[in-house]
């Protein structure tokens, strides 16, 4: 946490803060800090430079909030008016719905009693079709798959990955000491150390074809998370102008540098992992993008080759 | 005064009374606002937007014996309560945990309403795409309510059935009563505010499956079979993709698809550089042959 809280923010914690501290007759600073994400001195200041002169005309002493901190100890009374919480709204509430039904699909079991009650409750509230509103794939590689990598990545034993490389066209098999399966915006990931490129890599899963375990120990683990795309300083960029119905690139791909043109087009930079998917992306746009700049080693006319070689096809 | 302060004297004010409140009452009754007609509406008026952003249920009602008939402003507690859920600890621990696994983008409010954090800290197993529009389509679904928003240039009227996240994308299943028909939406593009509308007519449809609809079925037309051929370099991927396709002896695949949307078929086409070819029909080979030496 490391913004300060804006006015809407910090009276959005408090009338959660209130109501919860009511309810337990009293809590300690710190845990009320760490439950409600509350920096604790916002949290001191709020409840004794504004909540305790809160209250109903006249504002005479029985007609305001009481708070008491005695060794780090909140009590709130007299809160009558915000002694209960501040109701779910239909839109948090599907937030709580999305979130909860994702775990589901996951097929943990152990968490599932608690949090299918939780769901049923929550149901109950935001109306009748709440089971059937909403459904998340984190992703859709195979389940056999996914299974292998996370019982290596739990015992932190090498796999052996026979992987497509969408980007290069290739297929390669790699050593990886698997460090974390994660999702991302709708695939599943491994993030690892790869013994084939002597570094860190990450591998898109539903890319890799099949993936044997090993009890052979990891021989170097990895700490953080790694990102689902990271660009190399030594990756060549390019900028394109977009046309402003290909703005989707914008969203969908990681940029360096966006800017609007004196033309109206969208000017964006961005670095190019590998010579096939930028001729995929440029083909793809048509006369909706054009390559403005383009860095050593890709050839200026990437785009009419790789047009003129599939051409070739419809030719012979 | 602080402006925090001001804005929880207002709710107080507003929940204390059982009648409805005129700005002018509420303004002698809270103290803390500018002085001047124009300033003090000014400020009331971003007060009850900020309080109406934070879930405040604020209502505008005709004041009771006001001749001329004067608005006035109320909160009424059985509204801000709503419905309580009543969480057991290990539900609300349960559902902390759930918003830890999985990261929908954007701020989540809700928890801390129900008693804040109560689990431990897990680590995130997945993050997920989301929004206020999408919020408010998965609420409309779940209450059966129809929303209305701009789809391809065109005003729609929906009965939403199922939000669902799949491949990357969130997709909209339902009901159009302007089609008088089911529909499948892709959310990102829908433009405009989504707004909630009356109950819903319909009953809930099965909805279609957006995993098995490619980018290319989604349209209004009707279905163009399609034959394209894809090399033994990139028949593996292709299997993954699309399922079931003829094999054939040098390793190569052919896959018949249905195209209601010939430009996103294009795009699934090139995706395969020269590695693929529209076989049939002539149309749409001929289209992609215009296409490719347009680009040359």
């Amino acid at each position: 946490m490391s913004a300060k809280l804006t006015a809407r923010e910090r009276m959005t914690r408090l009338l959660a803060v209130i109501p919860w501290v009511v309810e337990q007759d009293g809590a300690p600073l710190d845990e009320i800090s760490a439950r409600f994400d509350y920096p604790r001195k916002q949290l001191v200041d709020d409840l004794t430079q504004v909540v305790l002169f809160v209250g109903v005309h006249p504002f005479t002493p029985d007609s305001m909030i009481e708070v008491d901190i005695t060794d780090d100890r909140v009590q709130i009374r007299y809160a009558d008016w915000f002694a209960q919480p501040l109701r779910l709204t239909p839109e948090e509430g599907a937030r709580l719905l999305t979130a909860g039904r994702t775990v589901l699909s996951l097929g943990d079991d152990e968490q599932a009693t608690p949090l299918l009650r939780a769901l049923a409750k929550l149901g109950m509230a935001l109306g009748e079709s709440a089971d059937s509103a909403v459904d998340v794939r984190l992703g859709d590689a195979p389940e056999a798959t996914l299974a292998t990598l996370r019982r290596a990545v739990a015992e932190q034993t090498q796999v052996e990955l026979d992987y497509y490389t969408y980007g290069r066209d290739q297929l390669t098999t790699r050593t990886v000491d698997p460090a974390r399966v994660f999702s991302d915006h709708g695939n599943w990931y491994l993030h690892g150390y790869c013994h084939r490129a002597d570094d860190e890599r990450v591998f898109r899963v539903d890319r890799v074809r099949d993936a044997r375990g090993s009890t052979t120990p990891i021989t170097h683990p990895l700490e953080g998370g790694g990102a689902s795309f990271s660009p190399d300083g030594d990756d060549p960029r390019v900028r394109l102008a977009l046309d402003p119905r290909a703005s989707w690139v914008v969203e969908q791909y990681p940029t360096e540098a966006v800017s609007t043109r004196d033309d109206g087009r969208i000017d964006v930079v961005m670095a190019v992992t590998a010579q096939p998917w930028l001729e995929r992306l440029l083909l793809r746009l048509g006369p909706d993008a054009e390559v403005i700049e383009s860095g050593e080693p890709l050839p200026a006319d990437l785009a009419a080759a790789a047009a003129t070689r599939i051409l070739a096809r419809y030719r012979s | 005064m602080d402006k925090l302060e001001r804005l929880l004297n207002l709710a107080a004010a507003l929940l204390d009374a059982d009648r409805p409140l005129t700005a002018d009452e509420l303004r002698d009754r809270i103290g803390g606002y500018p002085e001047g007609k124009t300033a003090f509406r000014r400020t009331f008026e971003r007060d009850k937007d900020d309080l109406r952003a934070m879930g405040l249920p604020l209502k505008v009602e005709p004041v009771p014996g006001t001749d001329p008939p004067t608005d006035g402003y109320r909160m009424r507690r059985a509204d801000y309560t709503g419905t309580e859920l009543r969480l057991e600890p290990d539900e609300l621990a349960s559902l902390h945990l759930a918003t830890n696994l999985v990261r929908l983008d954007g701020a989540d409010t809700g928890l801390l309403k129900l008693g804040g954090s109560a689990g431990s800290e897990a680590d995130e197993v997945g993050r997920v795409p989301f929004d206020d529009a999408l919020a408010v389509m998965i609420a409309a679904a779940a209450d059966r309510r129809a929303v209305t928003f701009t789809y391809n240039d065109t005003e729609r009227m929906v009965e939403p059935w199922r939000l669902s996240f799949t491949r990357g994308h969130w997709y909209l299943a339902g009901y159009d009563r302007t089609r008088d028909d089911e529909r499948l939406y892709r959310v990102d593009r829908i433009a405009g505010e989504v707004i909630v509308g009356d109950p819903a007519t319909q009953e809930v449809g099965a909805p279609s499956d957006p995993t098995d609809l490619r980018g290319w079925e989604l349209g209004d037309g009707e279905p163009v079979r399609a034959l394209v051929r894809i090399d033994a370099v990139q028949a593996a991927h292709a299997r993954h993709l699309l399922g079931e396709v003829e094999e054939l002896d040098d390793g190569g695949v052919v896959a018949e698809l249905a195209v209601r949307n010939p430009e996103a078929f294009r795009s699934f086409v090139l995706s395969f550089l020269d590695h693929a070819e529209i076989l049939e029909p002539p149309e749409l080979r001929a289209d992609m042959i215009a296409w490719l030496e347009a680009a040359t």
